[in-house]
């Protein structure tokens, strides 16, 4: 499709205005993490050395060095701690509403997520939360010779425990 | 070594819609920087350029301005620290006349949103958190400071009446300042009325996004006093950061980084909060000026609202903030706005804020917070 006032990007995938990671191998060095996803398991490293157990996951471990590293699995429940819904002005490419939530993973871990599935005003703190992984569009690779290749990806949410 | 002064401070109108090319806009903050100064554009010896790369077709603009304005073959520098980048441009303009390589130099500020649609700005500002690990959820700033609201709410019971109370206060001074857009009193019923946008953040909570440009001229002492009469010395400096990932942060209370540049500034210019005659906050949204009252000291944790239903932040108050009516009634065009609010201290340091002048005002400073809490500078200047 032509895209109005732009011909040179017919035709093209415009790699840095997508918005999901390079999950592919041969972009990055935690691609396993995605993987771990794909099979519903919410992951990342555990330093062999030291025992250090960072969120995100890492190549090397930032308090002693090494590169040797293990994946471990982190809850996939929590408890939202914080949340807002975004029911205007949400970025392009989301539809409202848009909720996102600070989540406690128990084990002295929190992180930001989006909470799906989930209608507006439904949310409360407090609540349990899981993992929920659904697919994204794939990522285009450009091989050798022009070929196109799809790379399929994954990310993930929480939404309520029913 | 020299103590530095601000010799120059100038911007443009802020408008939702400029209908001029960057350019020409930060020719505008330019020129009236350069007025009442015994210098032309000969004098500069460097400039600094500051925005967010992320809504234009421009790359590298510290080149184009600087040649627009007829700086070449001076050095020209671009800075970024999204919606802080111009007062982390004083600070490396600063450095740069201590170090003693440049006596006069240009820090200039600019953003031009109005090419982009709201929803457009939004998702290119959300590429300004980590883009790995929380960008691809959406989250946009107006939902990060939601999330801070929420957390000041549950912790110290402050409510949707007082952060509608700041928007009150600045939508008042915002109608006599002839550069912001919003020119129009609000009510606590306009406010609290107006539409959700994400809980508990209502369209009047919020700032708009807005073009506009910022120019802040800084010299050395000995060039200061020979160009001007009324230099305004930089005394105070304070930067930091905090993590881009909104999961990495201590607490949603305050802002840390905002915490410890408070600690540094005030250290160097060795005053205390109770010291400050007139302050210039980042009110992105109503609940970061009331943050910003509890990192700054201006009250206790958790008492930041009490300030304002006591009209301490009023220009009669104890500690006037944003009397020219702030992000909220300006806008807030990006890399354009921490230049801003430093132009609002040196007028007021000056006496020459003829609309809402606080009486004898001698120390001012200024907050200036980039993304959702990631970057924080305090900037402490003295008549
Ligand atoms: C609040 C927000 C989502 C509203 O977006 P929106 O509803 O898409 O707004 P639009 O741009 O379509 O404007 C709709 C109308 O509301 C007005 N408006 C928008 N924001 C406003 C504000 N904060 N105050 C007063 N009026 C506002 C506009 O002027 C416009 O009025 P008009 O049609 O008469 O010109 C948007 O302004 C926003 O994202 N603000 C935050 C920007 C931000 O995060 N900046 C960085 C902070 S660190
Ligand atoms: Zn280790």
């Amino acid at each position: 499709m032509p895209v109005p006032g732009v011909p040179i990007l017919e035709g093209l995938y415009p790699s840095t205005l997508d918005l999901y990671p390079f999950e592919a191998k041969e972009f990055n060095r935690i691609h396993q993490f995605y993987e771990n996803l794909r099979q519903k398991r919410f992951t990342t490293t555990k330093c062999k050395k030291c025992g250090n157990v960072p969120f995100p996951p890492r190549v090397v471990c930032p308090q002693c060095n090494s590169e040797d590293l293990e994946w471990v699995d982190l809850p996939t429940q929590g408890k939202v701690l914080r949340f807002t819904e975004e029911v205007a002005g949400v970025p392009l490419g989301f539809e409202s509403p848009l909720i996102h939530a600070l989540i406690d993973l128990g084990v002295g871990r929190k992180l930001i997520s989006r909470v799906i599935n989930c209608k507006e005003g439904q949310l409360k703190e407090g609540d349990t939360v899981k993992l929920a992984v659904y697919d994204v569009p794939p990522m285009i690779i450009e091989k050798r010779g022009g070929v196109m290749e799809e790379a399929p990806r994954v990310f993930f949410a929480f939404e309520p425990v029913k | 070594m020299e103590d530095v002064a601000i010799v120059g401070a100038g911007q443009s109108v802020f408008a939702r819609s400029c209908g001029e090319s960057i350019r020409e806009l930060c020719f505008e903050a330019y020129k009236e920087a350069l007025e009442g100064l015994d210098i032309t554009g000969n004098d500069i010896d460097a400039s600094v350029v500051c925005s967010a790369p992320e809504y234009d077709k421009q790359r590298s603009p510290s080149g184009l301005i600087s040649e627009y304005l007829e700086l070449t073959p001076k050095p020209t520098f671009y800075v970024e620290t999204v919606c802080s980048s111009s007062s982390t441009g004083l600070r490396v303009a600063w450095s740069l006349i201590k170090a003693g390589l440049h006596k006069t130099v240009a820090v200039i500020g600019f953003q031009k949103m109005s090419e982009l649609s709201s929803r457009d700005a939004a998702e290119r500002m959300g590429r300004g958190g980590d883009i790995i690990w929380e960008s691809p959820f959406g989250i946009t700033m107006p939902a990060g400071y939601a999330m801070y609201a929420r957390a000041h709410m549950a912790r110290y019971g402050t409510t949707e009446e007082h952060l509608a109370k700041v928007r009150v206060k600045n939508s008042h001074y915002g109608v006599a300042n002839p550069k912001a857009n919003y020119r129009k009193e609000l009510s606590l019923e306009d406010i609290l009325n107006s539409e959700m946008i994400t809980s508990p953040l209502k369209k009047f909570d919020c700032c708009a996004n807005a073009d506009g440009s910022s120019c802040i001229i800084l010299a050395g002492g000995d060039v200061a006093k020979s160009i001007t009469k009324k230099p305004i010395w930089v005394v105070g400096l304070g930067a930091a950061t905090d993590t881009m990932s909104m999961a990495g942060r201590k607490s949603l209370t305050g802002l840390q980084c905002a915490q410890e540049a408070a600690k540094q500034a005030y250290e160097m210019a060795g005053v205390k909060p109770q010291d400050i005659d007139v302050a210039e906050v980042h009110d992105c949204f109503t609940v970061s000026e009331l943050l910003a009252y509890e990192d700054l000291g201006f009250a206790k944790p958790g008492e930041g609202a009490g300030l304002l239903e006591d009209k301490e932040t009023y220009v009669e108050g104890k500690i006037p903030v944003n009397v020219d009516g702030g992000l909220l009634s300006k806008g807030h065009p990006i890399g354009a706005t921490g230049g801003s609010q430093i132009r609002t201290i040196v007028r007021q340091l000056r006496g020459e804020a003829t609309e809402a002048q606080v009486k004898d005002a001698e120390i001012g400073l200024v907050h200036n917070i980039g993304g959702v809490g990631q970057y924080g500078n305090v900037t402490i200047l003295r008549r």
